[in-house]
């Protein structure tokens, strides 16, 4: 550390730019792992928030649960072997809403759960669904955000139905619709007015099943339940129309964020320590050790890096206080500890072509370098 | 030839302290049909409170010679010892901490790391030899006096004169108390009067501490202030 920091003091402006290049990327690192994560959160917080690990699903639907349909006869096979806990009807369908007496339609996703059973989650306002309340819905706060409050009513644009917001739950959204919550008749109701409206088939009661099972439990209902797939919960979140195209290219770029910060400070340090070639010549000449230097190249990689880190933290903290509130954006404690220890990991490794200079150095190169 | 050399070790009185000796050291570049031999068959010692001045024409192995006394070359044949401990077997650790602890080097033109200020330059080689902070703080402000820098100790050596810069580099190879004393043309980037005063001082500590030193030099002019003058030439050293 005392060469370490020492030399840092003295070459200020050299050191300021690299730091600046490295809060850039790293506040660069941090923001569009934010966004990652809350467009994730928004596409699928309502299914990765849901305590299912299976869902089953009718063949050939994708994995998607827009596109799947389960008969009454599904799901009571499913309930045979996966017992009436374990395996939860799930009705899931996007619809669009107007609040009564306004103007102003609202996309919103409909999830039709039993009442009272581990599918339907945690209220935080208002109050909890219920079997008994006809026609009260649970729904999401992104809804708030639209105008909507408790006791407000909703008038579906497809069927004329009217839902009462009873309460609200947090960080249900779907497909970046918030997701509104209804009792098993509710759904019923709704799903017999839509056939009516189509003039169609009868009896497509739900979507989808969620399970809570084991492995073993999940090999046994592939093979028992006719014409449907056993997914995990991944599967199910990343057929979620965009989830994937969007994580994907967002993965990449902050991928390429860490190479490139693995980079700029290899090529950054591998410059100055082959300009101090003969500097570390000297030393070891006068017993220095190769690990006192190495040392000291690693402890400027640490201090740069841990610098430029706190600061961008700092500003992307700054930032997500004043992002609108629309902006899906999310970055939790969690996250922003293992993205700065991904980019130390990142930043070390960068430092590592410097450290093998610096152990090739032979102490002889300061004995008569020039003439002598 | 040999035999003076032998003649003048053993000249010296018995009580004096040798600090280092080379016997018959020889040590060859390359191998099979060419065979470079720089040094052969070389023997020398100093004794503590001496400074030794080696001269000898370009290519004549001044450098090889330095190397071999300062541990950072091990030669081909022959037996170095330093401070009275035989450099035989020793692997590069324990090399680099003799080299902390029994020699200072004293490079040509001064040297010393640009972003450590004067002071900084003795405490961080107290530092590597993990000697005690306030006993360094100590012996640097001695020596920065002694050697006529207790103004400049908060310098960077980009603000210091070449004169002042080759002080600072006298003092850090002083600062950790060895044995040995090596300077490599310590007076080539000086003016003549410069060059003087810093070897001047150097012989002075080098007798008031009772280190054993040599000057590798081109440099006539600094000749007077050393005991003993020897002469590189084909391999071997030769009492002038």
């Amino acid at each position: 550390m005392f060469l370490a920091l020492r030399e840092i003091r003295f070459s200020k402006t050299r050191y300021v730019l690299i730091v600046a290049i490295m809060l850039m990327v790293s506040f660069l690192v941090l923001f569009v792992t934010g966004l990652a994560n809350g467009l994730g959160n928004a596409t699928s917080s309502a299914i990765r928030n849901m305590p299912a690990d299976h869902f089953i699903v009718q063949q050939d639907s994708d994995d998607r649960f827009a596109r799947s349909e389960l008969h009454a006869e599904q799901v009571k096979q499913a309930q045979a072997i996966a017992g009436t806990e374990g395996a939860q009807p799930l009705g899931v369908r996007m619809t669009t809403v107007t609040r009564e007496g306004t103007e102003g339609r609202i996309d919103i996703a409909l999830f039709g759960v039993q009442a009272e059973s581990w599918l339907v989650p945690e209220t935080v306002e208002g109050q909890p669904l219920s079997t008994a309340a006809a026609g009260e819905v649970l729904a999401d706060l992104d809804l708030k955000k639209s105008g909507v409050k408790i006791g407000d009513t909703m008038v579906d644009g497809a069927t004329g139905l009217k839902w009462t917001v009873g309460g609200f739950t947090e960080n249900r959204s779907y497909s970046h619709m918030p997701a509104v919550w209804m009792n098993e008749k509710d759904w019923a109701a709704y799903r017999s007015e839509l056939m009516a409206a189509r003039g169609g088939e009868t009896d497509t009661a739900y979507n989808a099943i969620a399970l809570r099972i084991s492995n073993a439990q999940a090999d046994q209902l592939r093979n028992a339940v006719p014409d449907a797939d056993v997914i995990s919960q991944s599967q199910a979140i990343s057929a979620i129309p965009g989830h994937k195209a969007e994580q994907s290219s967002l993965l990449m770029m902050i991928v390429f964020l860490y190479v490139i910060s693995a980079f700029v400070l290899a090529v950054f340090f591998y410059v100055i320590t082959i300009q101090k070639t003969a500097q570390f010549g000297i030393l070891k000449a006068i017993g220095a050790k190769t690990r006192y230097l190495a040392g000291s190249v690693i402890a400027q990689v640490l201090v740069l890096s841990v610098g430029s880190l706190a600061v961008g933290v700092g500003l992307v903290l700054i930032m997500k206080s004043m992002l609108p509130a629309a902006m899906p954006f999310s970055l939790g404690a969690g996250t922003i500890a293992l993205s700065c220890g991904l980019f130390l990991g990142v930043a070390l490794l960068g430092g590592l072509a410097s450290v093998v200079k610096v152990a090739k150095t032979d102490a002889l190169d300061a004995i008569g370098r020039a003439g002598a | 030839m040999n035999h003076r050399i032998a003649a003048a070790v053993q000249a010296k009185p018995a009580a004096v302290q040798t600090k280092l000796n080379l016997s018959g050291v020889s040590h060859t570049y390359g191998d099979g049909e060419s065979v470079l031999t720089v040094l052969d068959n070389l023997s020398c010692s100093v004794a503590a409170g001496e400074l030794v001045a080696v001269v000898g024409p370009s290519g004549s192995g001044k450098s090889t010679f330095l190397s071999i006394a300062g541990a950072l070359l091990t030669p081909t044949r022959g037996e170095v010892s330093i401070g009275g401990r035989s450099l035989a077997g020793m692997n590069e650790r324990q090399l680099a901490d003799l080299r902390l602890h029994e020699i200072g080097f004293i490079f040509q033109g001064a040297n010393l790391l640009p972003y450590l200020k004067a002071e900084e330059q003795l405490r961080f080689v107290a530092r590597l030899g993990r000697a005690d902070k306030a006993q360094a703080a100590r012996r640097a402000d001695e020596l920065l006096e002694r050697l006529g820098l207790s103004e400049r100790r908060k310098h960077y050596p980009d603000k210091l004169s070449g004169g002042e810069r080759q002080r600072v580099a006298v003092a850090r190879a002083l600062m950790n108390d060895p044995s040995v004393i090596l300077a490599d043309e310590p007076t080539a980037s000086l003016d003549a009067d410069r060059g003087r005063d810093v070897t001047r001082l150097l012989a002075e500590r080098v007798k008031a501490e009772g280190k054993a030193g040599i000057i590798v030099t081109h440099d006539e002019r600094i000749l007077s202030y050393c005991d003993r003058v020897l002469r590189l030439e084909a391999g071997r050293l030769r009492e002038e």
